[in-house]
């Protein structure tokens, strides 16, 4: 009986194999079938993007937030009927490798005119290379690392960039406190907060402020008091945290907890709502520079968020309102284009100037990074507010 | 003719099976002696970090960087396997899995030489380099009809192709030797094996490095094949994803890594239909194959079966 079963259940397992093998090839196969390109239907240019986001891992809620904002935006964009824009979206799970798979499958589909994505930093540094040799434009809405645009004439991004967040966040703190001392603490294994860590201490040099002490955690650590004890000893006037939210909230919680009561000043991934719910009045003190300010009563931002709050059910943030203008971005580019081939499309999105989005004037420079106006924040009573 | 069959996409999932094989029989090669090494993900980082530094700075051809970066993940191989393989089981385990984080956190933390986390950019491409190599000579793709930038990935994938059948042939030509069955019984009882004179610290030792040596190897090709690394493509998540490979398919047989490697690799991409689900998908699979199959999906014992099958059918 057991010999049957055993053999039974081998068999079954491997016909399961193969059927879920074989589903998969066909439905790959049917889907470039019915990816057929079309370039101008009624007169109006209608084009396909390819979406490389990280949807399934530890980071999901990223990719959640940018496809949701990607979703939004062709909705809008194609109700205002000028341009036609489907997407196609795929994986990466947050790993290099899987992305360059994503970029592959996208770039080998001749109908794509260009590629948003992928969601990480370290992601974009493996497939843009590709991207730039295959000569399909790429762009990052989240991705803001120093040195992405750099790597080929077909690769963008409207992220804004580190380099241009955190000197601004900077300059506006150290104007209103008078710093001249400053603490560093960064996250040295993660790619986000290594890059706000480069560019924190490029800056305070070039501000000649006195850099008291560099400070390092690790992804996951969730005791900060060694490295906080250090900073106090060392007596700064300003406290520059390259985090992340969940980190950057338990760092300034133990920091007010210690009696460390100077200001914050954080990048990119420090900027998020979570980390006043995360550290309540603790958080107050933190100041961080972006162009997306959800409290904001610019008319353009209510109405995204209430757009995106009643389609997705929650509040969006950064991340899902630049992906939500990168595509206002690729619509422009694609209307000024007037077809939906990858050369002239990358040659309108280059010369994209001042284009008016939610987050404000939106411009390419000649290397096809950001040039944009931030906002900087700061948290008080537990509110983020504009910093003045 | 050539230039539509050939897929870009096809082949670059294809190369990347190929590489993990590789992975999955540098756990497979020390397994096959009774040592669980966890290593991988660290030796692969040292491969690919090595041939990737030198191929950077000093612009030494890819082919030197590749062996360069196995050499030194075998060396570090021998340096760290002589005193650990006084450990076994789960202890071994445990210290590998250690070995592979110190590396990392090394990668994170030498600034200077591997830019931290931000990782290392501008790696020379393999695919890229073959193909300037062939104008050398005077080869252009569109002379077989094929696109430049297919040409990269077929090169890719051709020679990667060849290191497996090599480094197979290799250790099956190993199993059916001296040393493999010298390895085999050291798997079944080292104590045994020591009492009828097999010299067990040099054989765990040999297979040890070996299993370091492919790491290094698939690392140092995995760098030039993606262009881009950093630590974090080297974190004990790759290491657990190797080890699943080779306990997936099977640890008894040779055959076992490399069919886990395939269909493990190959599954993500055959699911993409699915988005959000095909995780999910994934460790369904996962966990009612090793309910099922505890010893993974080929042993000894199928390849037994079929073979007598086989061999039936071939007298009637």
């Amino acid at each position: 009986m057991k010999g049957i079963s055993r053999k039974l259940f081998s068999i079954l397992s491997i016909i399961m194999l193969l059927l879920l093998a074989a589903c998969g090839g066909n439905n790959t196969g049917s889907e470039t079938n019915t990816n057929e390109g079309s370039s101008n239907k009624d007169g109006v240019v209608s084009a396909k993007f390819g979406v490389i986001a990280y949807l399934t891992g530890a980071g999901a809620a990223y990719g959640e937030a940018i496809t949701n904002g990607l979703k939004l935006a062709q909705k809008d964009i194609n109700a205002l009927g000028e341009v036609n824009i489907e997407l196609v979206i795929e994986d990466s799970a947050g790993k290099a490798d899987q992305a360059l798979n994503a970029s592959q499958k996208i770039m080998s589909d001749d109908s794509i005119t260009a590629i948003i994505g992928p969601t990480l930093s370290t992601e974009i540094f493996a497939v843009a290379p590709e991207a730039d040799l295959n000569g399909i434009p790429i762009m990052g809405t989240s991705t803001t690392v120093d040195g992405i645009p750099e790597i080929g004439d077909y690769v963008f991004r409207n992220a804004v960039p580190e380099s241009l967040a955190i000197p601004a966040a900077i300059e506006k703190a150290v104007e209103r406190t008078g710093a001249k001392k400053v603490a560093l603490i960064y996250g040295n294994d993660d790619a986000l907060t290594k890059g706000g860590f480069d560019v924190m201490e490029r800056t305070v040099k070039e501000m000649g402020l006195e850099i008291t002490t560099i400070e390092t955690y690790q992804d996951g650590q969730s005791d900060y008091n060694a490295q906080l004890t250090k900073i106090k000893n060392t007596n700064p006037d300003l406290i520059l945290a390259s985090a992340l939210y969940n980190e950057g909230a338990v760092i300034m919680d133990q920091a007010r907890k210690m009696g460390i009561d100077i200001p914050f000043v954080g990048g990119n991934g420090f900027n998020s709502p979570q980390a006043i719910e995360i550290a309540g009045d603790a958080a107050n003190g933190l100041i961080v520079a972006t162009p997306y300010f959800g409290e904001s009563t610019d008319p353009k931002i209510v109405k995204f968020n209430e757009d995106y709050e009643a389609e997705f059910g929650k509040k969006p943030d950064q991340f899902a309102a630049q992906a939500y203008d990168g595509l206002f971005i690729y619509a422009d580019a694609l209307k000024r284009a007037g077809s939906a081939d990858r050369e002239a499309f990358r040659e309108a999105l280059a010369e994209t100037k001042d284009l008016e989005g939610i987050l404000g004037k939106f411009s390419f420079d000649e290397v096809g990074d950001v040039i944009m106006n931030v906002t900087v924040l700061e948290i008080k009573d537990g509110k983020f507010i504009e910093f003045e | 003719m050539l230039g539509e069959i050939l897929n870009t996409y096809y082949l670059q999932i294809g190369s990347f099976i190929l590489i993990n094989i590789m992975l999955a029989i540098s756990v497979y090669v020390p397994l096959s002696s009774g040592q669980l090494s966890l290593g991988s993900a660290g030796f692969m980082g040292v491969g690919a970090y090595t041939s990737a530094l030198l191929t950077i700075h000093f612009d030494l051809p890819i082919v030197i960087g590749i062996i360069a970066g196995a050499l030194a993940a075998s060396i570090l191989g021998v340096i760290v396997g002589i005193p650990s393989l006084r450990l076994s089981g789960v202890y071994l385990a445990i210290a590998t899995l250690g070995l592979g984080e110190v590396i990392r956190v090394i990668f994170v933390n030498w600034d200077t030489l591997t830019k931290g986390s931000v990782g290392l950019t501008g790696i020379p491409q393999l695919g890229r380099e073959i193909l300037e190599f062939a104008r050398g000579l005077g080869f252009e793709p569109a002379m077989i009809g094929i696109k430049n930038n297919q040409f990269v990935f077929l090169s890719i994938f051709i020679v990667l192709l060849t290191l497996v059948i090599v480094i197979l042939w290799f250790v099956v030509r190993q199993q059916n030797s001296r040393v493999g069955r010298a390895l085999s019984s050291i798997n079944q009882d080292d104590k045994a094996a020591e009492s009828m004179g097999i010299n067990i610290t040099y054989y765990k030792v040999i297979s040890f490095t070996q299993g370091a040596f492919f790491a290094g190897l698939a690392g140092a090709l995995f760098a030039h094949v993606i262009g881009y690394i950093s630590p974090a493509d080297f974190s004990y998540h790759r290491a657990v994803e190797v080890l699943i490979f080779t306990v997936f398919g099977g640890s008894e047989v040779i055959i076992g890594s490399v069919f886990g490697a395939f269909f493990l690799t190959l599954m993500p991409e055959v699911l993409r239909f699915v988005s959000e689900f095909r995780y999910i998908i994934y460790g369904i699979l996962l966990i009612v194959l090793m309910a099922v199959r505890p010893q993974g999906i080929l042993d000894a014992n199928l390849l037994k079966k079929i073979k007598i099958k086989r061999s039936k059918g071939g007298v009637r």
